[in-house]
């Protein structure tokens, strides 16, 4: 009992922290659309046929609707119904650009995440497990070098040698989640009740996973989902510069093309999601779900 | 490891020193087009050949550190800034306000900033002159860095408050202002600097992320990020490997400013 409501009050907590998260993002998007120049145009003003008094009468209806508070709610309401606004530059639904693309970024975020955490953990494991020095400076030093180059560049590369593009951002996510993880294994690979067990004569791989991996788990979630949002922005070079038909690459052109409605729209959708798994991660890494 | 940060320090420097006097050192100005020269390579004319409308690429290369390692940091200063602004109002103790500065602190941990940046970045009209966008550029990174020493100042203030000495100068009859600046600043100073050193690369590298999109400095300004715009074309590098400079001396950058940097890790 006492668990489930701890875990309902995470829950609660994670909706208390999504909802204004969303309503914020939300409102910065409409705030953009709203005064992005030539949002006032109308094609009305350069039709002859239509008089002065008309356009005039247009036009006041068109401020009525468009004074910034209506407009964000008339904005939220059509984004709750999938409806986020038509893309000035592809001339589609915002959603089903999206829905499109979506497939494409979703597979290159989770891959490069997975593999990212799998290779900062190998490296993390290499710098405390051994407790060697020469492997700790080693694999410190090959974070170190992979941080220092930008990921755009890391892309390109893969890109020009025909490569698997998921590399580039793994290894892009490799230093980003290092530090973390060596933070992590040698809190638990000093514990006492590791210690003891290592004195019983407990193997390796029984040790690792009893006395590292398993007590870490709800940390290594956290970290997975603070991963996961940073790959979200990493997407963005790899999938442009790697000509990978997702969510980033749309973005990029949006950018490029100076279209609001399109950037508008991802932005508050990406707001959303980073904040659904910032709040899935952060439950994740609440001592009720691992005790 | 002290001889290790010290030569760190001392390229760093150098490295500044030579963009901050990129107009003495540089043998030609940024913009300028030799059109009989397009994409030569290296001779005693142009040390590092020249890029595809004949403009001398090592000097562009030192104007470009001068942009990227100069404004880095005053972006991070920014963020700094605006994050112990945010942060000292935790210390006048008013829970209600704790708690709004804590909610606004992860709204803005969780947006997706390099998306409103491009947006924002879009915004600007189409003929904003080259120092407005690169102000826009680095005043925007300034801005959306603030978050995280937020939070970190946020706890160290809070430490404070709770700490003997403060209660002590407090009885003492120490008036809040004298304490703050003459006891408690003197924490926070060092947590500043290393946050500030954590931001300095990030700067950097979203910079140059940013340039290799198109979506950093503008052309004829040269900045690391849109001297990598030539790594695109493998013939280029093919032909002049000198094209590679600008990643070598921003990799070499990166890792001293790793060297001096306190360790960090993703807050969780």
């Amino acid at each position: 009992m006492k668990v489930r409501g701890k875990l309902m009050r995470g829950l609660a907590g994670a909706v208390l922290n999504l909802v204004p998260v969303v309503l914020i993002g939300g409102f910065l998007s409409a705030a953009l659309v709203r005064y992005s120049p030539g949002f006032d145009v109308d094609e009305n003003d350069w039709n002859p046929q239509i008089s002065a008094a008309t356009r005039a009468a247009l036009h006041a209806e068109r401020e009525s609707e468009n004074h910034l508070p209506s407009f964000y709610l008339n904005y939220l309401r059509a984004a709750l119904h999938g409806n986020f606004g038509k893309s000035d530059h592809y001339k589609l639904p915002v959603s089903e650009l999206l829905a499109d693309r979506a497939g494409a970024t979703l597979e290159l975020v989770i891959t490069g995440t997975l593999s990212g955490l799998l290779f900062g953990g190998v490296l993390a494991w290499f710098a405390v497990w051994p407790r060697r020095t020469i492997l700790a400076v080693a694999a410190a030093g090959v974070s170190g070098l992979l941080l220092a180059i930008p990921p755009a560049v890391l892309a390109l590369e893969f890109f020009q040698r025909d490569a698997w593009v998921e590399m580039a951002l793994a290894l892009a996510v490799v230093p980003r989640v290092f530090g973390s993880m060596r933070a992590i294994l040698t809190e638990f690979a000093a514990s006492s009740a590791l210690l003891a067990a290592r004195a019983r004569g407990l193997g390796a791989f029984a040790l690792a996973m009893r006395y590292v991996f398993r007590p870490a788990l709800p940390r290594l979630a956290t970290l997975a989902g603070v991963a996961l949002v940073l790959a979200f922005g990493l997407a963005i070079p790899v999938e442009s510069l790697c000509d990978v038909n997702g969510v980033g690459n749309l973005a990029w052109h949006a950018a490029t093309a100076r279209d609001l409605p399109l950037l508008c729209g991802l932005a508050l959708i990406i707001t959303s999601i980073v904040a659904v798994v910032q709040s899935l991660a952060s439950l994740a890494g609440e001592p009720t779900t691992n005790p | 490891m002290i001889r290790i940060r010290r030569a760190a320090i001392l390229l760093l420097v150098a490295i500044a020193l030579s963009g901050l006097f990129a107009g003495k050192l540089a043998p030609y100005p940024y913009d300028r087009q030799d059109r009989q020269a397009i994409d030569a390579p290296p001779d005693s004319k142009f040390v590092m050949g020249t890029d595809d409308v004949g403009r001398d690429r090592f000097s562009r290369l030192l104007w470009a550190t001068g942009v990227s390692a100069l404004l880095a940091p005053a972006a991070a200063l920014c963020s700094i800034a605006i994050a112990l602004m945010v942060s000292s109002l935790t210390a006048l103790g008013r829970p209600a306000l704790n708690y709004s500065i804590d909610g606004f602190t992860t709204i803005c941990l969780s947006l997706p900033w390099i998306f409103l940046f491009i947006i924002l970045r879009s915004e600007l009209p189409l003929g904003t002159g080259a120092a407005a966008v690169i102000a826009t550029t680095f005043g925007l990174m300034g801005v959306a860095g603030w978050p995280v020493p937020a939070r970190v100042f946020t706890a160290s203030i809070a430490e404070i408050r709770q700490s003997g000495w403060l209660m002590q100068a407090r009885a003492a009859g120490i008036s809040a202002p004298r304490i703050a600046i003459r006891y408690a600043w003197p924490h926070l100073r060092s947590l500043a600097m290393a946050q500030f050193y954590i931001l300095i690369p990030a700067y950097v590298l979203a910079e140059a992320s940013l340039g290799l999109l198109g979506l950093g400095v503008p052309d004829p300004i040269p900045s690391w990020g849109n001297l990598l715009v030539d790594l695109q074309h493998p013939d280029i590098v093919r032909a002049n490997p000198w094209v590679l400079a600008p990643l070598g001396l921003l990799i070499i950058v990166m890792i001293c400013l790793e060297i001096l940097a306190p360790q960090k890790e993703v807050a969780l």
